[in-house]
């Protein structure tokens, strides 16, 4: 019965390309939501609320490529096997871009378990590997603009101008604004400057010169 | 409770994105009903005869939409 089923309409199928948009939806949201967290740009009070979110939608999107993955495995027609769907490069079906997906999907729990474990690898490892989100979003949107059959021609331009645009103002936005961790400059008055910087250098010579 | 809402969001955004692609889906294109073709006839002294047949310009055409019964 299943079998007359995914024939009639093929479930997995659909149900594997409505995952995989999904899937890359949540991590772009789990992405700007993090950007906007250390620019701090919603706020400093919902910081712990936005930092929840953030980290739910980064689960709850590995959820989706889990789910993604899962029926791409048991399609009855693509026939790639759980093997295929785990381990990058071994796709019978356009491997490279598989395999991008495949990378971006091991990225993404990484970034998820990571939150677990941020006390004991220590705040600076832990953002330092915060920066392979930038890789999965962009691993992740070639894999969608190269094998996603929702995504050719002009959709798949204005999906990924939709996707990017926000993360690429976020990023401008990062880089330009001051960092909320960073030193602000000293606010104690700086002593009074020596006397020979005030003077002409031609009078500065002269006091220098020997009588 | 978090967890909760962004599960049921997830959810309702999959079903969304299915119902979507389902709608969107190209049907695969329709047998063409009638093509030329040629049929052999017999005729009543033995004789037979090679018949070249028209597809019709009518051809029906693939629906959804059950034939109405016909009437008396």
């Amino acid at each position: 019965m299943i079998t007359a089923a995914t024939t009639a309409v093929p479930v997995t199928w659909l149900l594997a390309r409505a995952a995989g948009l999904v899937a890359f939806a949540l991590l772009t949201v789990a992405l700007m939501l993090g950007l906007a967290l250390s620019t701090r740009l919603l706020g400093n009070k919902r910081g712990k609320m936005l930092l929840g979110w953030h980290q739910t939608l980064m689960w709850t999107g590995f959820a989706m490529v889990v789910l993604h993955g899962t029926a791409l495995a048991l399609d009855p027609v693509m026939r790639f096997g759980f093997v295929a769907v785990l381990v990058p490069g071994m796709a019978p079906w356009r491997a490279v871009p598989v395999a991008a997906g495949i990378v971006t999907g091991w990225i993404m729990l990484a970034l998820a378990v990571s939150f677990h474990v941020r006390r004991r690898i220590g705040q600076r490892p832990w953002r330092l590997m915060h920066y392979a989100s930038f890789a999965a979003f962009s691993v992740g949107l070639y894999h969608a603009l190269n094998v996603g059959t929702d995504l050719v021609a002009t959709r798949g331009l204005i999906f990924a101008g939709i996707m990017s645009a926000p993360v690429v103002w976020l990023v401008v936005a990062r880089i330009l604004m001051p960092r909320p961790g960073a030193r602000k400059a000293p606010s104690v008055p700086a002593p009074p400057a020596p006397a020979t910087t005030e003077q002409h250098p031609s009078e500065e010579r002269q006091t220098l010169v020997p009588a | 409770m978090r967890n909760v809402w962004a599960t049921i969001f997830a959810t309702w955004a999959l079903f969304a994105v299915l119902a979507v692609l389902a709608w969107t889906r190209p049907l695969p294109a329709a047998q063409p009903a009638n093509v030329p073709g040629a049929v052999v006839v017999q005729g009543k002294n033995g004789t037979s005869h090679l018949v070249v047949v028209q597809g019709s310009a009518g051809t029906t055409h693939a629906t959804t939409r059950t034939s109405p019964t016909p009437a008396g």
